[in-house]
């Protein structure tokens, strides 16, 4: 794995670099815009980068239709910031998207055809409202779940194939797991080896700030005076640490809990949401509460994490699913640790995995272990 | 400005002198209250009423530029981002004046006087670990009052070892859900009847309860003053940083009867004091 090392360039200037080299490689060059802070960031360095060359650059932006309505401010935003330079992809296509709130709705139906009297916002004039690829070789990760996410993202970059696709993914100051998967397997592009990047078929996803961390980001983003996502703002005044500082979608496992302080930030998205989509009182009240969503404390009517977990799998609303639980907790270790784990996931109803368990030994049983050595 | 290890009369001189060079109407004492005897008002704002809406918005309110905030034995939890820290960096932005004063920079870990550090600094780096803090930012006065502590074995009967024993055995078999640090609290308790057997009626121990009826044995909420020796340690560590904030005690003479729990709780205060060195070699870089 390639090791991080002062090279006396700033971040800055090495992405400027990427930047100019991935123009140079490629003549279609795309940029995913989230309405977050690393994409803003990455938008503008390509958009400057298309300037000087009297280029344009595609500006991506996949509408999940459950989000912060400053995100979708930012989007549209970073479409207007360079005019002319900037050509905007506002993908408003059908969908499913993982709901983490409710067991019963496990899945939200973004853009669903005939129901448009429920979608969070209207669909825009100026987007793109059918799929732009060949339906007919159209291709879906998982047909049980149904065409999801990262199957519109697919299916568009294949529909661009030859094209650059820029993502403002960052691996430093994220966990080293996350630089692991993106320096690990370095590409082929332009004629050099690229360790910012991955591939799939004919299609590059490049990451030119991946080796960015948070305050690189917020530096430039008041050095270049960009305009920010208002969520930002409001986390930092409600005292959130730097790295819980994010916005990303509103209803999938790892992000819910934003949910919680949406009718604070956000009252009329809150309010469109509720009449959405199932669950989100719930997660509102208890998206952080112990006993609940957060599975950090055992309720009292249990005497173990693993009696509660088999009473969850016992109960579960969605019948469908238990079999999948089943079949994955059967490889885990058996411990306590592991049970609230597990449990958390039933609560979820995570029968993706996207919340990993951890299947090692019980920290508190080596602890019990270390006591009953030394006393 | 960071004061560490100052005595309450070497506090109040400190304020006093602050107050006059730099003009101030008004002081706040949030924390311990500090007896101060000042020309401009004093209010003392005790730590759990600086979370309190009719305490916070008032001070918000009232703190000014011409105000001096006395932050005072504020280092409560290890949590840096509590809401009564957050409540005491609301205030400190109201103005430039402060002096924070604590009498041991850590409560556990050298991490700890981050807090400390965030109180004198506006809070910019709040978000730093400590080892990337720019500590040459804030001035620190320290004195030292690193604990000693001295072993004074205690005798103990086979029949107290074979009960420990037995106790550990079913402390450990039956410990279910429960807290885990329960088993070493718990099988301290032990030793006590050794260590009674061994105290001097006219001299000053400090201890976790007063379950062995002895007159010379206080608690930790109830030392002051004299020197104590310590017939038990309490389990966290702040329990025992107040102690020594009240006595001053440099030296201490701790009873260790002959069990592994008293062997293993000695060993983990002298680790602890080597930590607050460590912190003091930390801070002076």
């Amino acid at each position: 794995m390639p090791t991080q090392r002062f090279s006396g360039k700033t971040v800055l200037e090495s992405a400027r670099e990427r930047m100019a080299f991935v123009f140079d490689a490629c003549p279609e060059v795309i940029v995913s815009i989230s309405g977050g802070k690393d994409s803003t960031v990455l938008a503008h360095i390509a958009l400057t980068e298309a300037r000087s060359r009297e280029r344009r650059v595609g500006l991506f932006f996949l509408d999940e239709e459950v989000m912060y309505q400053s995100s979708v401010d930012q989007a549209e935003c970073l479409m207007k910031l360079f005019p002319g330079v900037g050509k905007p992809m506002w993908l408003q296509v059908p969908f499913k998207l993982t709901n983490a709130t409710s067991v019963t709705e496990g899945q939200l139906d973004c853009w669903e055809p005939g129901k448009h009297q429920v979608w969070m916002r209207p669909k825009r004039s100026d987007a793109v409202k059918a799929k732009p690829w060949d339906v007919n070789t159209e291709t879906t990760r998982n047909r049980a779940k149904g065409f999801g996410f990262y199957d519109a993202i697919e299916n568009l970059q294949r529909h661009h194939a030859g094209a650059a696709f820029l993502v403002g993914l960052r691996a430093a100051g994220e966990s080293p797991n996350r630089w692991r998967a993106v320096t690990k397997y370095p590409i082929e592009f332009g004629g050099r080896r690229v360790y910012w990047g991955t591939r799939r078929e004919s299609v590059a996803t490049l990451y030119p700030i991946y080796d960015w961390n948070t305050h690189d980001v917020w530096r430039y983003i008041w050095d270049a005076k960009l305009p920010y996502s208002k969520v930002y703002d409001w986390q930092f005044r409600k005292g959130y640490p730097i790295s819980a500082m994010r916005v990303s979608s509103l209803i999938h496992e790892r992000a819910f809990k934003s949910i919680c302080d949406l009718p604070e930030f956000e009252p009329k998205t809150y309010d469109r949401l509720l009449k959405r989509i199932k669950g989100i009182a719930l997660a509102q009240e208890a998206g952080r509460s112990a006993k609940l969503f957060a599975c950090r404390k055992l309720p009292k009517n249990f005497s173990s994490w693993i009696t509660y977990r088999e009473w969850l799998l016992r109960t579960h609303a969605d019948r469908e699913r238990v079999p999948i639980f089943e079949k994955r907790f059967a490889r885990h270790l058996v411990n306590e640790f592991v049970a609230r784990q597990q449990c958390r996931q039933l609560i979820l109803n995570d029968y993706e995995n996207n919340l990993t368990v951890d299947s090692s030994p019980d920290p508190r049983e080596a602890l019990i272990r270390y006591y009953d050595e030394v006393l | 400005m960071i004061c560490l290890g100052l005595t309450d009369a070497d506090k109040a001189t400190r304020v006093r002198d602050y107050a006059v060079e730099h003009h101030i109407a008004r002081v706040f004492v949030l924390g311990q209250p500090l007896a101060l005897d000042l020309t401009v008002p004093v209010e003392c704002v005790a730590w759990p009423d600086l979370i309190k809406y009719r305490f916070y918005y008032r001070l918000l309110q009232e703190v000014d530029g011409r105000t001096l905030l006395v932050v005072n034995e504020c280092l409560r939890t290890q949590k840096r981002y509590d809401l009564t820290y957050n409540c005491i960096r609301a205030f400190l932005n109201q103005t430039s004046h402060q002096l924070v004063f604590q009498y041991l920079p850590l409560i556990d870990t050298a991490e700890d006087f981050a807090i400390l550090f965030d109180f004198d600094s506006r809070s910019r780096w709040r978000r730093e670990p400590l080892e990337r803090l720019p500590l040459g930012e804030v001035m620190v006065e320290r004195v030292d009052v690193a604990p000693n502590f001295v072993t004074v074995d205690v005798p103990t009967p086979e029949a107290a070892k074979a009960s420990y024993a037995k106790c550990k055995r079913e402390l450990i078999n039956g410990i279910g859900l429960r807290d885990p640090h329960t088993i070493p609290r718990n099988l301290y308790l032990m030793g006590g009847v050794a260590k009674a057997a061994c105290v001097d009626p006219a001299g000053h121990y400090v201890g976790r309860n007063r379950r062995m009826g002895l007159s010379s044995l206080c608690t930790f909420r109830e030392s002051c003053g004299n020197s104590h020796v310590v017939f038990e340690f309490p389990h966290d560590f702040i329990v025992f940083s107040d102690h020594l904030a009240r006595t001053r005690q440099r030296s201490i003479d701790v009873l260790v009867a002959d069990l592994n729990v008293d062997r293993w709780y000695f060993h983990r205060f002298t680790d602890w004091s080597n930590r607050i060195r460590d912190a003091y070699a930390t801070i002076q870089r």
